[in-house]
């Protein structure tokens, strides 16, 4: 048989093969109207969802520039300065390394609160009662995901400050309430992940260290936890950069005090605390209002950073 | 003593060494293995002999993984296997539940068809067997790492790189590492599932040769799909078939005059 052309192939009457699209890029992208409709919404989805990043982030920058731009304020004294007395009429200051440091306090403090018990608790689903762990933890943590942060706030208030003010005296409400609260919020995020990291180590590893004679202990903690390593660590800033960005149930408990606190057991603010709390009574265009979309600007930032480190753990954890 | 089939398959290098005075160290008597209501293996007798290399061959499904896993209660990891029967070692009966078997797998080692090794550094690999026994001695691990890394012929390989990731590895060495690492307790058993399947020719004969070597100072279970590899390599050799062992004996005589008709019809390809 004679190997032919695809011009042999096909029919003279249709000319050249079926195969072969000769329609141009954009006629093949209206080619089928339903082809072309899911490719519309989809496209369009996917193109939305990046405008909406530039645009928040475009927009918080514009907003955030304004107070050392067009105010004229020191970038270097505003996340410096610790005094923040935007409100007196002669002189007022804007000092917001008490609220980035308190930002950073509760949400280190947070994941130092959380960590240990979120580990435990994945250990426990993922190694110890794989069967119970996903019947019946999976459940309890993914309803502990979904209470909204108001409730752990009003808990917080009711359980934690009660509690604080009767140890430790003074009003209860602090740096420490506030890390507490929000640990117990990011909890569930970090041991649901931190579960999944686990179970995601390959059954070889506890076979081989079992083999050698490793006890189930051993073999958790020698061997599946570092194997699990950066995704674990991944977890966990996951959880660090909710507790950052957490405002509600830190504003209820701890303090909004605008100094630096001198120990865990004072009363101080985070970024997003001094945001709502004050935004409201601001007006577009004042000193206080641009300076309170630094802060912002600033609070933004800080996640990008917090997801930079997540994607680089995550690059590292594929590359090993 | 060389034997060569007419075929020129099979090719006997080892059985100058075959040594029928070397005492059981671990005998199995009517050992039947279920996966829920899957009966698996089927009343197995087998002895294995001390210092010398026993092979287990047959086709795929035919329980001799099964069978070989439950030599260091790997299976217990399973909750639906169930083990009935006797194997003794050291006067125990392996399948006591009241065996303790982080010690049994400390006497015999275990190593698996893929390599696994974990990723640390080529020496903790070595040193976390030692690590998990009690061993703190900086000294002591630094030359049990050296000498199982000798053993398994990786020193000269890999001494100037021993903080490098073991997964830095090429498939043989990692596996070779495997066995080192099985060494690391000095056991008395070292059991093999396959231990080349997933290696290439050289590499494989490359492990073939260690365990010829090994076999002078541990007792040596390997589950071969290879027939060649079992011929070249072992004393004795166990088919198994469809979960029951159909025939056990010196490799040469098992080879060269089945008595069974299904040895014979395995081991010259007429199925398999």
């Amino acid at each position: 048989m004679k190997v032919g052309s695809l011009n042999d192939a096909a029919p003279a009457s249709e000319g050249k093969s079926k195969l072969i699209n000769e329609k141009s890029f954009f006629g093949r992208f209206t080619d089928r109207a339903s082809e072309s409709r899911g490719k519309v919404i989809i496209y369009s989805s996917a193109l939305l969802m990046i405008v909406a990043v530039v645009a928040i982030t475009l927009f918080l920058t514009i907003q955030g520039l304004r107070s050392f731009v067009v105010d004229h304020l020191n970038f270097w004294t505003f996340i410096t300065g610790t005094e923040w007395y935007p409100d007196r009429t002669k002189n007022p200051t804007f000092g917001a390394f008490p609220f980035i440091f308190g930002s950073l306090a509760v949400t280190f403090l947070a994941a130092l609160i959380a960590t240990p018990i979120a580990i435990g608790t994945a250990v426990f689903m993922a190694e110890i009662a794989k069967k119970w762990g996903t019947k019946v933890m999976q459940p309890v943590i993914e309803i502990l995901v979904g209470i909204p942060s108001v409730v752990y706030g009003l808990i917080g208030l009711s359980i934690v400050v009660p509690f604080l003010r009767q140890h430790f005296g003074g009003t209860g409400f602090n740096l420490i309430a506030g890390a507490f609260v929000v640990g117990i919020m990011i909890l569930p995020t970090v041991a649901s992940i931190a579960a999944d990291s686990l179970r995601a180590v390959p059954d070889s590893l506890r076979q081989a260290s079992f083999a050698i004679g490793g006890t189930k202990w051993q073999t958790i903690w020698r061997v599946v936890i570092p194997a699990a390593g950066s995704s674990l660590l991944t977890a966990i800033i996951l959880g660090m950069s909710r507790a950052f960005g957490e405002a509600l149930a830190v504003q209820m408990v701890i303090g909004n005090a605008r100094d630096l606190p001198k120990s865990i057991l004072d009363p101080s603010a985070t970024l997003t605390t001094i945001i709502t709390l004050s935004m409201g009574h601001t007006t577009t265009g004042s000193l206080l209002n641009d300076a309170l979309w630094s802060l912002g600007l600033i609070l933004l930032l800080i996640s990008y950073v917090f997801i930079v480190i997540i994607r680089f753990l995550g690059k590292r954890g594929e590359s090993r | 003593m060389m034997i060569q089939m007419e075929n020129n398959i099979v090719t006997f290098a080892n059985n100058n060494t075959v040594n029928k005075e070397m005492p059981i160290q671990i005998n199995v008597e009517h050992v039947d293995i279920y996966y829920g209501d899957n009966h698996a293996v089927k009343d197995v007798n087998l002895p294995i002999h001390e210092k010398s290399i026993t092979a287990l061959i047959g086709p795929s499904g035919c329980g001799k993984s099964t069978f070989i896993r439950t030599i260091n209660r790997m299976n217990d990891l399973i909750p639906s296997a169930r083990c009935e029967g006797t194997i003794s070692y050291k006067d125990v009966n392996i399948l006591n539940p009241k065996v303790d078997v982080v010690q049994l797998r400390k006497e015999i080692g275990m190593v698996f068809q893929q390599p696994n090794p974990f990723p640390k550094s080529i020496s903790e690999n070595i040193q976390l067997p030692l690590r998990f026994a009690g061993v703190r001695n900086k000294k002591t691990l630094r030359k049990a790492t050296e000498d199982c890394l000798k053993q398994v012929g990786l020193w000269d390989e890999v001494k100037d790189r021993l903080d490098r990731s073991a997964t830095s590895l090429s498939g043989g060495q990692q596996q070779r590492l495997c066995i080192a690492r099985a060494l690391a307790l000095k056991p008395d058993v070292i059991l093999l599932d396959e231990p080349t399947s997933a290696l290439d020719p050289v590499s494989s004969s490359k492990i073939e040769e260690l365990l010829l070597e090994l076999k002078n100072s541990y007792t040596i279970i390997i589950v071969t799909h290879n027939m060649q590899q079992a011929a070249r390599i072992a004393d004795f050799t166990a088919f198994f078939y469809q979960g029951e062992l159909v025939e056990f004996g010196e490799t040469r005589k098992l080879f060269t005059n089945p008595e069974k008709k299904s040895t014979s019809d395995y081991i010259s390809g007429r199925f398999g």
